[in-house]
C-alpha cells in the first residue's frame, strides 16, 4: 500500500531530476557549439559554487531570498492564484522598511521591529491587492501582479531619485542605514548574516503551514471554486488572505536583502529573484521540500555560472538558456512522463509477447 | 447476408498495466440497436472509445462496414459515420449550442460563418425529435439534461450512422425517455445503427434488438433480445450474483416536522425564475422523493436550501428556527447534508487524497482540528472506519479520489455526508451514473440514515428509485410544486404531473 505512494513521489521526483538533466545536457550541447568543453564548463560551475568556505557562504546568501519567495509564491500558487508579482512585492518591502529605518525617529531596536513588519505587512498588500481585485472585478491576477511590478519598480526609481536620494550623493540611491540596523554578518568579513535564520524559520514555518486548517482551505480553493463555496469556505475572503500571506514572504526577502547586503536602496535590488522564485516554486512542484532542493540547485546554478563565465570563455547566458529550458521541460514534464510511460509499456509488453511465442 | 456496421475483434486495451478490454468481440448489425450492459468499470465505456477513436487498442481489430480501419481519432471515426454522445459531455461551455455544433464542421460559406443556417437546421431538427433545444443558448446556461439532448442532437446533425449513446436516458422521466425511445426507433427504420451503454435492464428488454454484456473487461456473451429474456437472467450475466431489488418496507412513522419551506423563490444563472413559491415540510425520519425532469428548479432548491444560492423570497425553518439566506458554512454546522447532483466539480476535490475528502466540511472543527493543526491521526482513524463501514474499495487512504470509479467516490461522499449526523439530508440524484450494486448501496444508506431519524430530500430521475425509497412524492414543474403524493402512486400519475399538470384538491 505505502510502496505505491512511495512510488509516486519517487516518479514525481525522478521526472524533475530527468527534465533538469535534459536541459543540462542541452546546456552542454551550447558549451560544444560555443568550441568549449563541457565537462570544464560545469566543473568550473560546481568548483564556483562550492570552492572555497566563501563560496558556499555566496550559495546561502542567494539561497536565503530565493527560497523565502519560492516558498511566498508557492502559497498562492496552491490556490491556483498565479502570484507572479513576487519581485513589486520585493521591493515594496523594500522602499516600506527602508523609509521607517531612515526617517522614524525611534531607538534603533523598536525601529527594527517596525522597519520588519512594515516590510510584511507592504509585501502582503501589495499582493492582497490583486487578491482583491480579483474578488472584487474578476481582474486576473496574473495581469495585475505583473503590472504591479512596473508600479513598484518606478516607485522606486522615483525616490531613489527624488525624495529619498542620498544627500550627499549623485548616484540614484537612497543613503545607508545606521550601523545597529544591519544583520549581524556570521563569519568574519564574508556577506553571509543573519538572514539565514528567517530563512530557516520561514522554512519551519511552511512545513507546519500546509497542516493547518488555513493551509488546507488555501489548497481547497486551489481545487475549485464549487467544492471550496460547498465545502463551507469563503472563498473571495481566502483568496485575499492567500494573496497576502504569499505577498509578505517576498516583502520579507526584500527586508533582508536591504538589511543584510546593500543596506540602502538602489535601482534593481530585486535583480530576477521574482522570476526566479516562480520557476524554483514550480520545478519544486509547489512541495515544501522540493522547492527546497529547487532552491539549492538554482543557486548553484547562479552563484557557479558567474564563475564560469570568469574563468571560461563559455558565456553567463548559457545558464539563463539552461533556465529557460527548465522552465519549458518543467511544464511539459507531466505530457513527457506519461509519454515514456506509454512507450515503455509497449517495450515491455512486446518483449513479454516474444517470451510467450 | 446482412452487413455488420461495427465488428470489433479481439480488442484488448490496457492502462498502466490493467486490462480495461480483455479480448472483447462485439458485432453491432446495420439497422439496429444494441445494447451494451455491463456494471460501471466493465470496460463498456473503454471499448465505446476505441470505436470513437479516443483510445488506441493495443491489439485486437475493428471493422466498420466490413473494411478493416484504423479509428485514430475522432475526426476519423466521425468521417466514418460514428458519432458518440459521452456520458460526460464534451460541450465547450462559454459557446452557444450552434456554435458547439460547429466545431466539428466546415463552414459552408469559406471563410464566413453558417452559424444562421446552422441555427435554423438545428432547429428543425431538434423540433423533428421534441429537444426543446434553442440554437442560441449557452451551454453553461444549460441543465445536464438539456446538455445531453444537446449533444445527441449535434452527433445526428453530423451525420453519424452508426451512433453510441453512453446512458442517455439516465436524465429523462418515462414519457420522455419513451418519446426518446420512439426517435431511436425511427432512426432505427431509418437504416441507422445504435449502440447504447446502460445498466438499465428496462430499457434493453423494451428497446433493443440485441444485447452484449461485459463483466470485468471481458465480454460475458451476446444473445438476441426477445421475449424470453427476463431481467434476472441478464443481471446474472452482468453482476454474476443475485441483486436484492426490493428493499423492506418501512415500519417506524415519521415524526414531526422539522424542515419547513415556505413559498421559497430563486433565480437561475441566468437570472430567470427558476424556483417559484415553493413550500414543502420535511419530517423527521421521513424521506420525501422529489420528481421532475432534470432542469425544473430542483437544482436551483438544494443550492437554497444548503446556503449555495440565494433565494429571492420565501423562508426556510429548521425546528422552528428561521434559517433563511446564510452561508454555506452556517447549514453545514446546522447538519444540513448535501449530496451534489455533480460529484466532480462539486461534492469531491479529485486531486485531494480520499481521506482530507472526508473532511472538507469540517476543517475547523474538533476533534479533526486542534488549534487551527488538521490531526493527520484523527483524520487516519475516520478514513479507516469509513472505509470499512462503506465498503470503499481503495488502495489507501492517500490515494486520490480521481483515480476511484464512480461508486466508490460516491460512497466517500457519503460516508461524509451521512457519517456527521445529519438533522436534514438533501440528495441530488444520489445514483446517477452508478453501477447497480453501487446505487443499491447508496440507496439501503439513504434508507438507514431516514431510520436513523434524518429528513430525507431525495431527488431523482429514476424512477424506480423514487417509488421504492420515498414515503411521500413530491413534483415539481417549471420551479413549482405540482402536488405530493403518497406512497404507492402510479408512476402514470407522477409522470403526468411532471409535464405540468397540477394535482387536484389539497396536499396530500
Amino acid at each position: 500500500m505505502k510502496n505505491k505512494l512511495v512510488r509516486n513521489a519517487g516518479r514525481e521526483v525522478f521526472g524533475t531530476v530527468l527534465m533538469v538533466i535534459v536541459a543540462l545536457l542541452i546546456g552542454a550541447i551550447l558549451v560544444v557549439l560555443s568550441d568549449n568543453q563541457p565537462g570544464e564548463a560545469y566543473s568550473t560551475m560546481l568548483r564556483g559554487a562550492f570552492g572555497s568556505t566563501q563560496k558556499i557562504t555566496e550559495l546561502f546568501v542567494k539561497l536565503t531570498p530565493t527560497l523565502i519567495m519560492a516558498l511566498g509564491v508557492s502559497v498562492a500558487f496552491r490556490a491556483q492564484l498565479w502570484n507572479i508579482g513576487a519581485e513589486g512585492q520585493f521591493i515594496m518591502g523594500s522602499i516600506c522598511s527602508m523609509v521607517v529605518a531612515l526617517y522614524l525617529p525611534v531607538p534603533i531596536p523598536l525601529r527594527m521591529v517596525i522597519a520588519f513588519a512594515a516590510a510584511v505587512v507592504a509585501g502582503g498588500l501589495w499582493a492582497g491587492l490583486a487578491g482583491w481585485l480579483k474578488t472584487r472585478f474578476n481582474a486576473n491576477e496574473v495581469i495585475t501582479t505583473l503590472m504591479f511590478n512596473y508600479i513598484a519598480n518606478y516607485l522606486l526609481l522615483y525616490l531613489i531619485n527624488g525624495p529619498m536620494q542620498d544627500p550627499y550623493s549623485d548616484l540614484s540611491q537612497t543613503d545607508l542605514i545606521p550601523d545597529g540596523m544591519r544583520l549581524a554578518k556570521l563569519i568574519g568579513t564574508y556577506r553571509l548574516h543573519a538572514g539565514i535564520f528567517l530563512m530557516l524559520l520561514v522554512v519551519l514555518i511552511m512545513i507546519f503551514f500546509w497542516r493547518t486548517t488555513l493551509g488546507y482551505r488555501i489548497n481547497l480553493v486551489g481545487q475549485g471554486e464549487k467544492v471550496a463555496t460547498y465545502s463551507g469556505i469563503h472563498v473571495k475572503q481566502t483568496v485575499v488572505v492567500t494573496m497576502c500571506i504569499s505577498g509578505a514572504f517576498s516583502g520579507l526577502a526584500g527586508f533582508i536583502e536591504t538589511f543584510g547586503i546593500n543596506y540602502r536602496l538602489l535601482d534593481g535590488i530585486a535583480g530576477d529573484a521574482g522570476n526566479i522564485a516562480t520557476i524554483v516554486a514550480l520545478l519544486g512542484s509547489l512541495n515544501v521540500y522540493g522547492i527546497i532542493a529547487a532552491a539549492m540547485f538554482f543557486s548553484v546554478l547562479l552563484c557557479g555560472g558567474a564563475s564560469m563565465q570568469r574563468m571560461t570563455d563559455v558565456p553567463y547566458s548559457v545558464v539563463d538558456v539552461i533556465q529557460g529550458l527548465i522552465i519549458i521541460l518543467v511544464i511539459a514534464k507531466d505530457t513527457a512522463m506519461a509519454r515514456l510511460n506509454t512507450w515503455f509499456g509497449k517495450l515491455f509488453a512486446r518483449k513479454e509477447k516474444e517470451h510467450v511465442e | 447476408m446482412e452487413q455488420l456496421a461495427v465488428k470489433m475483434q479481439q480488442i484488448t486495451k490496457i492502462f498502466g498495466g490493467v486490462k480495461a478490454n480483455d479480448a472483447v468481440n462485439f458485432s453491432l448489425r446495420r439497422g439496429s440497436i444494441h445494447g451494451l450492459l455491463g456494471e460501471n468499470g466493465a470496460g463498456k465505456t473503454t471499448l465505446m472509445n476505441v470505436l470513437y477513436g479516443l483510445y488506441q487498442q493495443e491489439e485486437g481489430t475493428i471493422e466498420i462496414n466490413g473494411h478493416e480501419e484504423k479509428i485514430s481519432s475522432p475526426i476519423k471515426a466521425i468521417s466514418l459515420g460514428i458519432g458518440m454522445v459521452h456520458q460526460h459531455f464534451m460541450l465547450a461551455r462559454p459557446l452557444t449550442v450552434v456554435e458547439n455544433v460547429m466545431l466539428g464542421k466546415k463552414s459552408r460559406r469559406g471563410i464566413l460563418l453558417d452559424t444562421k443556417q446552422t441555427a435554423e437546421e438545428l432547429k428543425a431538427l431538434s423540433d423533428r425529435y421534441h429537444m426543446g433545444i434553442d440554437p442560441y443558448s449557452k451551454i453553461w446556461q444549460l441543465s445536464v439534461g438539456e446538455q445531453q439532448r444537446v449533444e445527441i442532437l449535434s452527433a445526428i446533425y453530423l451525420g453519424a450512422q452508426i451512433l453510441i449513446l453512453d446512458e442517455p436516458t439516465a436524465v429523462l422521466t418515462p414519457q420522455e425517455t419513451e418519446i426518446f425511445f420512439d426517435t431511436l426507433r425511427k432512426m432505427r427504420s431509418d437504416g441507422k445503427s445504435i449502440i447504447l451503454i446502460t445498466h438499465k435492464l428496462e430499457e434493453i428488454i423494451s428497446i433493443v434488438d440485441e444485447v452484449t454484456v461485459l463483466r470485468g473487461g471481458k465480454c460475458v456473451g451476446s444473445k438476441l433480445v426477445d421475449d424470453s429474456v427476463t431481467k434476472d437472467e441478464l443481471t446474472r450475466m452482468m453482476v454474476g450474483r443475485d441483486v436484492l431489488f426490493n428493499f423492506p418496507p418501512v415500519t417506524k412513522a415519521p415524526g414531526g416536522v422539522r424542515m419547513k419551506m415556505e413559498n421559497l423563490s430563486a433565480v437561475n444563472d441566468k437570472g430567470v425564475t427558476a424556483l417559484k413559491n415553493f413550500s414543502l415540510d420535511l419530517r423527521e425520519g421521513e424521506i420525501v422523493g422529489l420528481a421532475g425532469v432534470d432542469g425544473n428548479g430542483q437544482k436551483e432548491l438544494c443550492e437554497v436550501l444548503t446556503g449555495l444560492r440565494p433565494n429571492s423570497g420565501g423562508r426556510m425553518l429548521l425546528d422552528g428556527e428561521d434559517i433563511t439566506a446564510q452561508n454555506p458554512l452556517f447549514y453545514i454546522r446546522h447538519h444540513i447534508s448535501h449530496i451534489p447532483e455533480d460529484r466532480h466539480a462539486t461534492g469531491l476535490a479529485m486531486n485531494w487524497s480520499l481521506k482530507n475528502n472526508l473532511i472538507l466540511k469540517r476543517l475547523d472543527q474538533a476533534p479533526v482540528a486542534k488549534h487551527h493543526l488538521v490531526q493527520g491521526k484523527v483524520v487516519d482513524e475516520l478514513w479507516q472506519k469509513a472505509q470499512s463501514e462503506y465498503q470503499i474499495k481503495a488502495i489507501s487512504g492517500d490515494d486520490e479520489a480521481r483515480n476511484l470509479s464512480g461508486g466508490n467516490q460516491q460512497k466517500v461522499i457519503l460516508a461524509r455526508e451521512i457519517d456527521s449526523d445529519p438533522r436534514v439530508l438533501i440528495a441530488n440524484q444520489p445514483t446517477r451514473g452508478l453501477d447497480v450494486g453501487a446505487a443499491e448501496y447508496v440507496r439501503s444508506k439513504i434508507l438507514e440514515a431516514r431510520n436513523g431519524g434524518t429528513s430525507c430530500l431525495l431527488i431523482s430521475a429514476d424512477m424506480e428509485e423514487l417509488l421504492q425509497l420515498s414515503d411521500r412524492i413530491a413534483v415539481i414543474y417549471g420551479g413549482e410544486l405540482m402536488g405530493i403524493l403518497p406512497r404507492g402512486t402510479d408512476p402514470l400519475t407522477i409522470g403526468s404531473l411532471m409535464m405540468g399538470k397540477r394535482l387536484e384538491g389539497a396536499e396530500a
